[in-house]
């Protein structure tokens, strides 16, 4: 990015294509509008997965062995490291708004250490589940939205550490730090994936159907 | 639609904007890799995967639903490295590496990554500029349309003689369920994939896509899928339909685990995609371009991109959930261990419906923009044609259920669902009602692409209304399963899809390559194959009112005439696309240099040279009209006289 001088305005340019840098910024907001959507569709089909088979409990297998459900303090705790790491990067954006490249470092730095933090913390909840993957259908769906937590924090771990670095070499202003604001957008909408799917793996799992169907096995 | 020379700074101004600092040569690392490196690394990745993999998963135990979840875990882990390889050796993480790192890439960059000074290299590597892209996705549909036909030729071979057994049963099945989700995603991409890349840009007046990197990005993971797809036939094989219903998918072969890999880096490719054409759309349309002036071939375009970018994640968590199953043993769709496979066909058909309104919509709204040029009349009604494909895009996501009615799932919901099915007929009508109306009173200029509108209305006659047959619950108790439904779908998704194809695909080949397409070898081509079509599928509907049941092998001598009849239908289809493939190639390569507007068309596209330059336009254009301001009396034998006398020999 560059910028050009004209007689009444500074006006920022994309060195690639030569337009005005406001106008990427729109078409980039788009975008990831656009990836928010179908990422949702995606965590909507793994939660859907986990309420339907909830609801069902199929044969009677819906809960792990010996009802050891995974307890609820982990999720809580990565949905407060991945909303605090969203709240310190809009921190971050609020301050090169007002031109405070320092507050943006600081904050992306700040972002990147809680998400690395959380990440970990999602790797030890899914190594220590009192469950395997293949103990029913409560141990799958909790799995996997575990790990689909986890993919989230892995794709916010690269883009805070990118913001940061690129932040840092100043390759951010006042009047072109689009990215940023973009980035913190997908980080809003992780926590409000993660929250999801730590509402439903904490309030829902003994199953409400006790007259469960009985559906054979399919292996005869 | 007029091209004025705009008042604007902004591209032509960028040599003068200061760059960032340039690394080297322009182009970086992706100078030195193509699909040459992707492949080899991703050959490499794999083996070296299944070698250490093969020393820690002890494979060859077998679960109590016959999955044996130690091979399987060892083959999705060598599918995925040749993913992940041959990406990595295509050059895909480069940008986001660069990116990450602060190194912006410059203009000269920019132009490298576009493919300029590349020559025919360019379409062998990660190239950016929409136009290549639109060109790989060309060849990898008539790939893939390739293979998907021998397989089709394997299958009539199968069930030309009643009681043979060509092919061995397991084999006879694979080739079903391969063909099936080959077609599929040949069909899916046949036209969002090559002209919704090279042409939709040029139509509204853009320089390129809006992320052009996405763009390289969305096809180099679609190559990236196909070969463990089509790998699947040495592994065991798809033998449950491509639908590859649970908990089968658990239960097959090692091949299974292609088919899922497949799906789900198609998936991303298929969502990547549709963020690029929406943005594009939405963001970049030249100025005066407004939404009443927006080409309906574009609003097609448009109409898919997003009924796949919400849906396809869908089928793709289908997939996922399915390839846990099989390699890491959960249990989402394993009923003793708490699965539903009714959770596996909500997922795959959430999707699977609206997929078909993917196919058909750019394929009815292309020929609604060619019908145009070849009667010289302004379409009829564009706002009802508007209203038609966003009728389609509303409903086609409440009508799933329609494949599910046999299932025992949700009986009472049957019929909210036959309704809403028989609803969707209404928009999808005023998509033919538009064609039907801008037809009356028209003088047609008889051209190949203007040939496929005609196949393609009787075709969506004859699919329509046994579409609407099909979803009426007590119908569809007797005929689901036949023999029937496969022809109806044939005929909505060959004969309106495919053929659909041809004639756009026609249409804009002379932009596309800069050759005329040789008319008179793809006509005949064409027509082969639309009769050998009515034959294979009329017979086809005969044997499933007969009640001949799909996907078995063997059937009873009732049914050997029209089947045997469907076999020279399927040989005859064969040959005509033989022969158009030939017209096609032969074109291509040796054919008439085409000039820049051979139809006298007035979108956008055909304003601009050809072969289209890098940045598409001199100068971006201006829109002061609509696109379809024909009305001039008579106008053929001005076009054909000023063809003429450019020495172009149409259809030579």
């Amino acid at each position: 990015m560059s910028t050009t001088t004209t007689s009444s305005q500074t006006i920022v340019r994309s060195a690639t294509t030569g337009e005005p840098v406001t106008t990427t910024a729109r078409r980039n907001r788009l975008g990831i509008w656009l990836c928010i959507v179908s990422d949702a569709t995606g965590t909507v089909a793994l939660l859907i997965s986990y309420v339907y088979l909830w609801s069902l409990n199929v044969n009677s297998a819906w809960a792990p062995p010996k009802d050891r459900f995974a307890p609820d303090l982990p999720f809580w705790l990565i949905v407060a490291g991945v909303v605090l790491a969203a709240a310190a990067m809009w921190w971050g954006v609020h301050g090169m708004g007002k031109g405070d490249r320092w507050q943006l470092i600081l904050a992306s730095a700040l972002s990147s250490i809680i998400v690395l933090v959380t990440f970990v913390g999602q790797i030890v909840q899914l190594s220590t589940f009192p469950f395997a993957i293949t103990e029913g259908a409560y141990a799958s769906a909790t799995f996997w939205l575990a790990i689909g937590t986890a993919i989230h924090l892995s794709v916010v771990l690269f883009l805070t550490v990118a913001i940061m670095n690129r932040t840092r070499v100043g390759l951010f202003t006042q009047n072109n730090h689009s990215h940023v604001r973009l980035v913190a957008m997908w980080m809003t909408w992780v926590c409000v994936a993660v929250l999801l799917g730590a509402v439903v793996t904490t309030t829902m799992k003994v199953s409400p159907n006790t007259n469960s169907p009985t559906f054979g096995t399919f292996s005869d | 639609m007029s091209t004025d020379v705009i008042l604007t700074t902004d591209i032509h101004e960028q040599m003068g904007v200061p760059q960032p600092r340039q690394r080297g040569k322009a182009g970086g690392f992706l100078r030195h890799t193509n699909v040459l490196t992707g492949s080899a690394l991703g050959i490499i990745l794999s083996v070296v995967t299944y070698a250490i993999g093969s020393k820690l998963v002890p494979w060859g135990t077998q679960n109590e639903d016959y999955s044996q979840v130690g091979l399987n875990a060892l083959v999705g882990a060598t599918y995925v490295a040749w993913v992940i390889g041959f990406m990595i050796g295509i050059g895909a993480f480069a940008g986001p590496v660069r990116w990450m790192m602060g190194h912006d890439i410059t203009h000269d960059d920019s132009e490298y990554l576009a493919g300029k000074g590349q020559g025919k290299w360019k379409y062998w590597k990660y190239t950016t500029d929409h136009k290549v892209v639109g060109l790989q996705y060309l060849v990898m549909a008539l790939v893939l349309l390739g293979f998907g036909g021998f397989f089709a030729m394997l299958i009539r071979t199968e069930l030309g003689v009643t009681w043979s057994e060509v092919f061995d049963p397991n084999f006879y099945n694979s080739i079903v369920g391969t063909h099936g989700i080959v077609m599929i995603i040949a069909m899916i991409i046949v036209i969002a994939g090559p002209l919704g890349n090279f042409i939709m840009p040029l139509m509204i007046g853009a320089r390129d896509m809006a992320f052009p990197r996405l763009n390289a990005l969305s096809f180099w993971l679609l190559f990236a899928a196909v070969p463990p797809l089509l790998s699947n036939l040495l592994l065991g094989g798809i033998r449950d339909g491509w639908t590859v219903y649970q908990p089968l998918g658990t239960q097959a072969p090692i091949g299974m685990i292609g088919y899922q890999i497949c799906i789900i880096t198609f998936a991303f490719s298929t969502g990547i995609a549709g963020v690029n054409l929406i943005t594009t759309i939405v963001t970049m349309r030249a100025r005066g371009m407004t939404w009443n002036r927006v080409p309906i071939f574009v609003i097609g375009i448009l109409a898919a991109a997003i009924m796949g970018l919400v849906w396809f994640p869908m089928f793709q968590y289908s997939q996922v959930l399915a390839f846990s199953d099989k390699v890491v043993g959960s249990s989402f769709f394993i009923p003793q261990e708490g699965g539903s496979v009714w959770l596996y066909e909500n997922l795959f058909w959430l999707l699977g419906h609206p997929e078909v309104y993917v196919i058909l919509v750019p394929a009815m709204a292309g020929l609604l923009e060619l019908m145009v040029v070849f009667l010289r009349k302004p379409l009829f009604s564009y706002k009802v044609a508007v209203a038609g494909i966003a009728g389609i895009v509303g409903l086609s996501s409440v009508v799933w259920v329609h494949h599910m009615y046999l299932t025992g799932w949700a009986p009472s919901a049957g019929y909210p669902f036959m309704l809403s099915t028989e609803l969707i007929s209404i928009p999808f009508g005023f998509l033919v009602l538009v064609m039907l109306g801008t037809m009356w009173r028209g003088k047609v200029w008889s051209r190949l692409p203007m040939m496929t509108v005609y196949a393609v209305l009787w075709c969506n006659i004859i699919g329509g209304i046994t579409g609407v047959y099909l979803s009426d619950v007590p119908v569809d108790q007797y005929m689901h399963g036949s023999m029937f439904v496969v022809a109806h779908f044939h005929f909505m998704l060959m004969g309106v899809g495919l053929f659909g194809a041809i004639g756009t695909i026609t249409y804009w080949f002379p932009k596309m390559t800069g050759k005329m397409l040789n008319e008179r070898i793809g006509s005949i081509g064409f027509w082969v194959a639309f009769f050998g079509f009515q034959v294979t599928f009329g017979s086809m509907f005969i044997a499933g009112l007969q009640g001949q049941p799909r996907r078995v092998l063997q059937f009873d001598n009732a049914f050997e005439i029209s089947n045997w009849i469907s076999t020279i239908g399927a040989y005859t289809i064969g040959v005509g696309m033989l022969i158009f493939l030939y017209a096609i190639i032969t074109s291509w390569r040796i054919g008439t240099i085409a000039p820049a507007n051979p139809w006298g068309s007035k979108t956008l596209e055909w304003q601009t040279e050809t072969p289209v330059p890098l940045d598409n336009f001199p100068v971006l254009p201006v829109v002061t009209s609509d696109p379809y301001g024909y009305g001039v009396p008579d106008p053929y034998d001005a076009i054909e006289r000023k063809m003429t006398d450019e020495n172009v020999k149409v259809g030579a």
